[in-house]
């Protein structure tokens, strides 16, 4: 019955079975597709549950050659390897998601049923949380919302297909049912297409449209709540760093970050130009160096105070009393555990209560555990300069006794062996000159002496030998990279008898002309070297691959340093959607919020300000057309307007213009009324209407010719009453 | 159709065709539908196929019919050696006046009884289509009209095919319905049993309604109003034999027009004046069905009939009346 119309077309309840089968396939792809970004140990589960949707989507009969021992001992096995899991991991969350990932690999190996679509819904759904918990990144929000489109329409087609399959004769158990062995996408795709009514897409799409328009405006209205507080997961996993940004780094490891172009920071910062020319991020600081190790000594993890709880931490440099300046940092997760600061701060806010320690000297902070998300904190009146004071390191030096370097670091220390040391010796009276230089000459000399020596290279040449790789690489002339530079300009400064170490972070970045804040890669990680300058009474930066001294001071970005490292590339724009959903995501008091809320409205009142002043001067332009002088053009104008109106007015009016070809057409206002009242007369009267006069005038409004109509308006009364008494009249009439 | 009709005409026909219904129900005893149906087909001017075994009552029927009407009858028993001059006249050498003289034959009647239509030759049967599609006979290039109104009266045994031409599809689709008389109900056979039978002349009925009266019905039944819904239901109908994979083929053009004409005479039979979806619906088989071949042809060809029935009666029943 094709010519029928589209209206007459429905799918067959095996069409609606192989649809769900599909949807639901789709949903499990996507569940298990979380643990892409989760970081938890499950690629062998995820890769299977990938696979076990994939293939009985394409082969909807593969399910049916599941043998049937597997079902009843499928729920016992999960059960079991979840416990083996849990007590081996000893970790509940990671468990919790390889369970969930059996269980879609376990529902997509058996035939549904509708309540186990359900639970397919609830497990993605389970999933899609966590991992938006765990990471808070874009990914989760585009995943959420490609999720809940899937679902409804999930849930969607099983209300439809409800009574399809309720009429259709249930599968036998244990068989391939008829709609797996005779699925068909393409087939199921053609029927779609045929009784998809676009109509009823467009709705649909609209409904979703406005239910994420809801979601959004609901998300900007509600108080912010600490995600990660409130929910516990967090701390049920615990990660690897990612990064060399630890405690201990060899050589070459920084080098690798380099190789890493995502983003590991964004910062937030009113005006580009407050960020020097050339930034420094500081990390961490290392101190000890042996066999090509850098290493924080115990001395110097000594620095680090107490373990603390807070939301803010107060810094050492005095906080200015007029308008602080306050950068936001988000700081990637897998980046470090040591937040990346330009120096000394004011102050430092959480969005949260953390636990961290804090070392003032060296101005370091460290997180207990590194976080598994986006981490997010500001730091009031950051200091940037390149010397960074250290009043009680100056007083330790000054009191210093030769010779001794216990308990606190004196950073002089020198684990070589004596051929090294000869070498570092001849190698420092050669930059020299064999006089003694304060600090910041010696940095600039031995960088000018490095730099001509060495090029830079992230593939070095280390000599091979018996010799320190450090030492071997300096009196080399070999290409190096600048954990190289920096340990080498280190290690000379010491022998010289000069406090120095070597300072991990990230050095320059770009500005994001979209979202305008300013993006550090990971591309950018950095190495170099501080030097005690006594005189100054603080260490001062000495990075050997920065020729320009100038460039290493405090001074702010030129406009021609701005311009040069603005950023318009592509990544640019995708990092920005990135910052945007931080921004949105983060707040550290309901300020951001108001804010966002009065931008909003101010945008209503603008475009709605604009729409007003459009249509006025449309309509000004309308009068003055019509008071100026008419000749023929302007008549034509005029008439042609009228006559394409008039025409539009016909169409609406007589509905001439059929928009659905074939199809039932439906009957004039007047028959349709009579066609109710026609059918509502002869429920409550039990089917028999001949007995009532007024059935004959509803006959004749619903199917005779208007020339021979009854008044309608008073035939419908007739009815409405007909079908009250009729109502009445049935209870007593007696059943044949 | 938009002019008006008046209620008066439409009463007026309703009263005449209830006239001969009781005529002819005092003839044949417990066939109510089947005489309406023989009035619907009279009212639209219609030809109609009787078929069913010998002795339930076909011939009675016409019989009664004709001799309601005061109109000319006349009945051609169809055989194998039945000449086409023999029912539409031969033009014979008149000595005296020098020239050919047509000589009517049997078809120049209001109603012609067409008994054993099947047990002719094709050639004989064929000289019936002229006259049955044109309502006259062409001799030697003249034409000649037959009565108005003109209404072939066929009948046909389905089961008895020994030496029997079945009709060709072309002049199936000629008669407007196609009826079963079926055994009566056995308080009408008991009825039938105690009357004494004696022959069709014996049929003693009055005639009830003139020939300009039939004339004046036929032309009223075009002007019945059928509502865009309605034609759309015959439209969905009609399509739904063409898509159908039981039948062969599905229903001409003609086939439709015969079910909406068909339609508007039994609304005039009830004394509407505008068609009713059930007007459509109970009438979709006895108009159908003979048009219709099933995709699978059996031996038997009572099977056949019943197998296309039971479509037409699924097909119906799935496609929604306008309400």
């Amino acid at each position: 019955m094709k010519a029928a119309g589209k209206t007459a077309v429905r799918l067959r309840a095996d069409e609606f079975r192989l649809l769900r089968w599909g949807l639901g396939a789709a949903l499990s792809v996507l569940g298990a597709a979380t643990v892409l970004y989760m970081e938890i140990e499950a690629p062998v589960l995820m890769t299977l549950a990938f696979a076990a949707a994939l293939a009985t989507a394409l082969f909807p009969a593969l399910p049916a050659r599941v043998p049937r021992l597997v079902h009843p001992l499928a729920f016992p096995v999960i059960v079991m390897l979840f416990a083996a899991d849990l007590w081996r991991g000893g970790e509940l969350l990671p468990a919790v998601v390889r369970l969930g990932l059996l269980l879609l690999i376990y529902r997509n190996l058996s035939y549904r049923k509708r309540r186990d679509d359900l639970q397919v819904i609830l497990l993605g759904l389970f999933l899609i949380i966590v991992a938006g918990v765990l990471t808070v990144s874009l990914t989760f929000a585009a995943h959420l919302l490609v999720y809940a489109a899937v679902a409804l329409a999930l849930l969607l087609v099983i209300t439809l297909g409800e009574a399809a399959e309720a009429a259709a004769p249930s599968e036998p158990v244990g068989e391939t049912p008829a709609w797996a062995r005779s699925a068909d996408w393409g087939a199921l795709r053609r029927r779609l297409s045929a009784v998809a009514d676009w109509r009823a897409v467009g709705l649909g799409a609209a409904l979703f449209a406005g239910l994420v328009g809801l979601s959004a405006l609901l998300f900007l209205a509600i108080p912010r709540f600490q995600f990660e507080n409130s929910m516990f997961i967090e701390r049920l996993v615990s990660r690897k760093a990612r990064s060399g940004f630890a405690e201990t780094i060899q050589l070459g490891q920084v080098s690798e970050i380099q190789l890493d172009s995502s983003v590991a920071l964004s910062v937030d910062v009113a005006d580009q130009a407050r960020i020097p020319a050339m930034p420094y991020w500081r990390m961490l600081v290392l101190d000890d160096y042996a066999a090509g190790v850098f290493r924080q000594s115990p001395a110097l993890r000594g620095q680090f105070r107490g373990e603390r709880s807070a939301a803010f931490l107060p810094g050492a440099s005095p906080r200015e009393t007029e308008e602080t300046e306050i950068w936001t940092f988000y700081l990637e997760a897998g980046v470090s555990r040591y937040l990346p600061l330009t120096g000394p701060f004011g102050g430092l806010r959480f969005r949260e209560t953390v636990t961290f320690r804090h070392a003032p000297g060296p101005s370091l902070v460290a997180l207990r555990d590194e976080p598994v998300a986006m981490m997010a904190y500001r730091v009031e009146a950051p200091g940037h300069g390149p010397l960074l004071l250290d009043p009680d390191f100056a007083a330790r030096w000054a009191a210093r006794e030769p010779g001794v370097s216990r308990g606190t670091p004196l950073y002089t220390r020198l684990a070589l062996r004596e051929p090294d040391r000869e070498a570092l010796r001849k190698a420092a009276a050669d930059i020299t000159g064999g006089a003694t230089l304060a600090a910041p000459e010696f940095a600039r000399r031995a960088g000018e002496w490095l730099r001509r020596r060495h090029a830079y290279s992230l593939s070095p040449s280390i000599p091979r030998g018996d010799v320190d790789p450090v030492v071997g690489w300096l009196v080399s002339d070999g290409a190096g990279h600048c954990e190289l530079f920096a340990g080498s300009l280190v290690l000379l400064a010491r022998s010289m008898g000069l406090p120095a170490r070597v300072v991990t972070g990230f050095r320059g970045g770009s500005w994001n002309a979209y979202s305008n804040n300013f993006t550090v890669r990971n591309s950018e990680a950095h190495a170099w070297a501080e030097i005690f300058d006594e005189s100054a009474g603080g260490w001062r930066r000495a990075d050997p691959l920065q020729p320009d001294v100038a460039a290493q001071g405090a001074g702010a970005a030129g406009p021609a340093a701005a311009m040069a490292r603005v950023d318009r590339s592509w990544t640019a724009r995708l990092d920005s959607l990135r910052v945007f959903w931080y921004r949105r995501i983060v707040s550290f008091d309901d300020r951001a919020q108001a804010e966002a809320l009065r931008t909003m409205k101010e945008a209503a009142r603008d475009s709605s300000r604009w729409l007003v002043d459009r249509l006025s001067a449309w309509a000004d332009s309308a009068r003055r057309w019509l008071s100026g002088p008419w000749d023929a053009r302007r008549w034509g104008a005029g008439v042609g307007t009228l006559g394409a109106a008039v025409f539009i007015g016909w169409i609406l009016v007589t509905g001439r213009w059929r928009w659905r070809a074939g199809g039932v057409r439906r009957p004039d206002p007047v028959r349709r009324e009579a066609g109710r009242w026609m059918a509502a007369l002869r429920r409550a009267a039990g089917g028999e209407v001949s007995s009532w006069r007024v059935a004959a005038d509803l006959e004749r409004l619903r199917f005779g010719a208007p020339a021979t109509w009854p008044d309608p308006g008073r035939t419908f009364t007739e009815a409405r009453r007909a079908v009250r008494a009729a109502r009445r009249a049935r209870p007593v009439t007696p059943r044949t | 159709m938009s002019d008006f009709v008046a209620a008066g005409r439409i009463t007026e026909a309703k009263r005449a065709l209830d006239r001969v219904r009781e005529n002819m129900r005092a003839t044949i005893r417990g066939k109510d539908d089947v005489i309406d149906h023989v009035l619907v087909c009279l009212a639209a001017g219609g030809h109609l196929l009787l078929e069913d075994l010998p002795g339930v009552g076909k011939t009675t029927l016409a019989y009664a019919l004709a001799r309601s009407l005061d109109c000319s009858f006349s009945r051609i028993q169809f055989t194998s050696d039945l000449l086409p001059g023999d029912v539409t006249g031969v033009a014979i050498y008149d000595e005296t006046t020098r020239e050919f003289l047509f000589k009517k034959g049997p078809v120049f009647a209001n109603i012609v009884l067409a008994d054993e239509i099947n047990r002719t030759t094709p050639k004989t049967q064929s000289a019936l289509l002229e006259v049955m599609d044109r309502a006259r006979v062409t001799v030697d290039g003249e034409p000649h009209p037959v009565g108005a109104p003109f209404m072939v009266f066929a009948t046909q045994n389905p089961v008895d095919y020994e030496g029997t031409f079945p009709l060709p599809e072309s002049q199936m689709d000629r008669f407007l319905l196609r009826l079963r008389m079926g055994y009566p109900g056995a308080d009408d056979e008991r009825e039938i049993l105690r009357r004494a039978h004696g022959g069709y002349d014996a049929i003693s009925v009055n005639p009830v309604i003139t020939r300009s009266e039939v004339v004046a019905l036929q032309a009223l039944v075009p002007q019945v109003y059928v509502e865009d819904s309605v034609i759309d239901f015959i439209l969905r109908i009609v399509t739904a034999t063409r898509t159908e994979a039981e039948f062969r083929c599905g229903v001409s053009v003609r086939g439709s027009l015969a079910l909406r004409s068909a339609a508007q005479a039994r609304a005039l039979a009830r004394g509407r004046d505008f068609v009713v979806p059930e007007d459509v619906s109970s009438l979709v088989e006895p108009v159908f069905a003979h048009r219709l071949a099933p995709a699978r042809p059996t031996s038997d060809a009572l099977e056949e009939r019943r197998a296309v029935a039971a479509a037409l009666k699924r097909l119906v029943g799935a496609i929604p009346a306008p309400a």
